[in-house]
């Protein structure tokens, strides 16, 4: 019979599938004895399992690559510790030896018992350490359990049911072709989430009745966007799903026959669409979609990998490969933006900041380590010679910071001359405007800048006074607020006025919802993840910068959040 | 040279990192410890666990500023506890 479940979109996409429930049983596993004789053999089958886990974790932790190694190796790491904490394992054999429990019994019992401890903490950080044990004590509950051919983690076209997912676990559902998540926990804002996005794996999060109403080997329809799960879907929702299945495939493929078309606007305006990148293969992807360039590359990636920071030659061949893979496209790179609230493995960072976002990061880092930062600029301007380059950087306030840059730039390229080595005659030097203060005192700081990149998303940080990684102000920290507009406004006009090119940079770059209003505002050079480039470009193609000059000045008299909120949704629908 | 001795080797340290003993902080202690002979237990407010178990030690759900009483035993309770206070001094090496 079909049945709805309506719960919280986290990760868009539409899905068909079987439903394999995830045993949330190892926590209501019943009470079960064995005789005496069965005591060491149950131990045993224990033991194993934890073994299986543990080479199950060992195996995930060997597929990662790159920026996902470094975020997701730190959860395995604990898992793995948990998996051999002494504690766990010796109260779990001392269940099974003295009270002659099962296996799974006992298990749960300790499960319990640790997970009511967990829940007693005040902080709610510690607190949520609990997942992590959930996460370890499932997966060894899953290898008490295992016949070959079956798995906890679903096959192909399987819809998994889960109380939570770890992120972890994600990417090895994609690659076993699992069709979507439906998790009874969980927020869109979490770790999984944000990971299930990049993946493009539907998910919906928060659906508490899920266990209750949906079984093993339900046929599931689940909109990933919306929320929404129809539990065995009738005749009529299968043909709508088979027409919007349609429709997307559709518009991929319009999306696809946009690669080589140019980002210009119904009267005849042409915007430059820049890839914010991390990695090569972002680069190959953008330059795959037609981006005029790369607008922003995240050096701190490359020091986030070791134990040591990368040297100059080190940073010069990933600098190099990086200009040569845009093949004489602008390539714009920023210098280290590090502060103590990234990880940071190479111990580069000043210990011990009470408040690390206004504290030594960007480019008060990078000056307080002259050795350190001379090293990536003598790097940067190595790697100009195979390209066009442009530097950035990040989190200047004042104009001294600037020209301390400048003198280091002029100082690097005598010392390389001398060296022989090759540099290009032109590298532009632009700064970061994510700081009120840079904003505020624009003729001040632009007059030694080449050009500006705008840092939405710290910008509105500041200015607003709200931690971005605060979950309780999510819904308030957004760049609709009338001050982020009028900053954004001036800062625009100013360039224009100027001749001093200004890009942004943000997430709000890439979100179409702000396609209209920002070029409203005067933006004509637009940064923003190579997955969103296409759509952003038929966006464009679609509108008017009339229009959009109209809808911007209706934005700019709004009076507050709600009414911006309903402007901007009406100017992108009607 | 002194051969381990029978008593219990016992120190307090002061818990200095911004973020107080969390997950990473913990999981290097632990393994930390780990590598070592000697038995190690940390005790604060009146509970004691054992410092080589990671869900005990994110247990004590120690915050910055908190004090703890670190208690090794061992042959080589002396290297143990060196470097399991250095640890403590040196922020966990995460930049506070």
């Amino acid at each position: 019979m079909r049945r709805f479940l309506h719960a919280q979109g986290a990760s868009r996409g539409l899905a068909l599938g079987r439903a394999r429930v995830r045993h949330s049983q190892v926590f209501d596993v019943a009470i079960e004895s064995i005789s005496a004789s069965a005591i060491e053999g149950e131990i045993e089958r224990l033991h194993l399992a934890f073994d299986v886990a543990r080479s199950e974790l060992m195996d995930m932790r060997q597929k990662l690559q790159g920026v996902l190694a470094h975020e997701l190796g730190e959860f395995l790491d604990l898992h793995n510790l948990i998996l051999d904490d002494p504690e766990l394992l010796h109260g779990l054999d001392d269940l099974i030896r003295k009270a002659n429990y099962s296996a799974d019994y006992a298990l749960r019992l300790q499960r319990d018992r640790l997970a009511s401890i967990f829940d007693g903490i005040d902080d709610p950080y510690m607190r949520s350490r609990r997942e992590d044990l959930d996460h370890v004590i499932g997966r060894v509950h899953a290898a008490l359990h295992r016949n070959p051919g079956s798995d906890v983690i679903g096959l192909a076209g399987d819809v998994l049911v889960a109380d939570a997912i770890a992120p972890s676990e994600l990417a090895q559902l994609t690659e076993r072709g699992v069709v979507a998540v439906i998790t009874s926990q969980g927020s869109a804002l979490s770790h999984s989430a944000i990971l299930a996005r990049s993946l493009h794996l539907p998910l919906v999060v928060g659906a508490h009745e899920a266990h209750m109403k949906i079984a093993d080997g339900d046929a599931l329809l689940v909109d990933g966007a919306s929320g929404e799960i129809i539990i065995e879907p009738d005749a009529e929702d299968l043909r709508q799903f088979k027409r919007m299945q349609r429709e997307t495939a559709r518009e991929r493929k319009a999306l696809q026959r946009l690669r080589d078309a140019e980002t210009i606007t119904l009267d005849g305006t042409t915007i430059r669409l820049f890839a914010n990148a991390e990695s090569r293969e972002d680069v190959a992807q953008a330059y795959e979609l037609g981006a005029s360039g790369v607008g922003l590359y995240r050096t701190e990636f490359l020091f986030l990998q070791g134990r040591e920071p990368p040297d100059e030659e080190q940073q010069f061949l990933a600098y190099r490969d990086l200009v040569m893979g845009m093949r004489g496209r602008p390539v714009t790179l920023r210098t280290l933006d590090l502060g103590a609230d990234k990880a940071d493995s190479a111990g580069i960072c000043v210990q011990g900041e009470p408040n690390p976002a206004l504290g030594v990061r960007g480019i008060r880092l990078s000056l307080a380590q002259p050795g350190l930062f001379r090293a990536q600029m003598r790097a940067l301007l190595r790697a100009s010679a195979y390209g066009k380059m442009n530097i950035l950087v990040p989190m200047v306030s004042c104009r001294e910071e600037v020209l301390a840059v400048r003198q280091l730039m002029s100082h690097c390229r005598d010392e390389l001359h001398a060296e022989n080595h090759a540099i290009a005659k032109q590298v532009n030097l632009g700064i970061m405007i994510e700081v009120p203060a840079a904003a505020l005192a624009l003729p001040q700081l632009a007059y030694d800048s080449d050009f500006l990149s705008v840092g939405t998303n710290d910008l509105v940080q500041y200015l607003l006074a709200m931690d971005r990684g605060n979950e309780a102000l999510a819904s308030a920290n957004s760049p609709l607020h009338p001050a982020v507009l009028r900053v954004l406004l001036d800062i625009l006009k100013f360039g224009r006025k100027r001749g001093i090119p200004v890009a942004i940079c943000g997430e709000m770059a890439g979100d179409p919802l702000f396609t209209r209003l920002l070029l409203g505002l005067g933006l004509r050079e637009f940064s923003l993840h190579p997955s969103n480039l296409l759509e952003l470009r038929r966006r464009i193609r679609e509108v008017n910068l009339v229009d959009c000059q109209r809808l911007c000045r209706r934005l700019l008299r709004a009076r507050d959040r709600s009414q911006l909120e309903a402007l901007i949704h009406q100017g992108n629908h009607g | 040279m002194v051969a381990w001795s029978s008593t219990v080797l016992e120190r307090n340290v002061t818990v200095i990192n911004r973020l107080g003993l969390h997950a990473r902080a913990s999981s290097k202690l632990v393994q930390l410890l780990s590598s070592y002979r000697a038995q190690a237990f940390l005790a604060a407010r009146g509970r004691e666990v054992n410092a080589k178990s990671i869900m005990g030690v994110m247990l004590l759900a120690a915050a910055q500023g908190s004090t703890l009483t670190l208690r090794i035993d061992g042959e080589d309770e002396l290297a143990a506890m060196d470097a399991a206070v250095a640890l403590f001094e040196r922020y966990f090496d995460e930049g506070g």
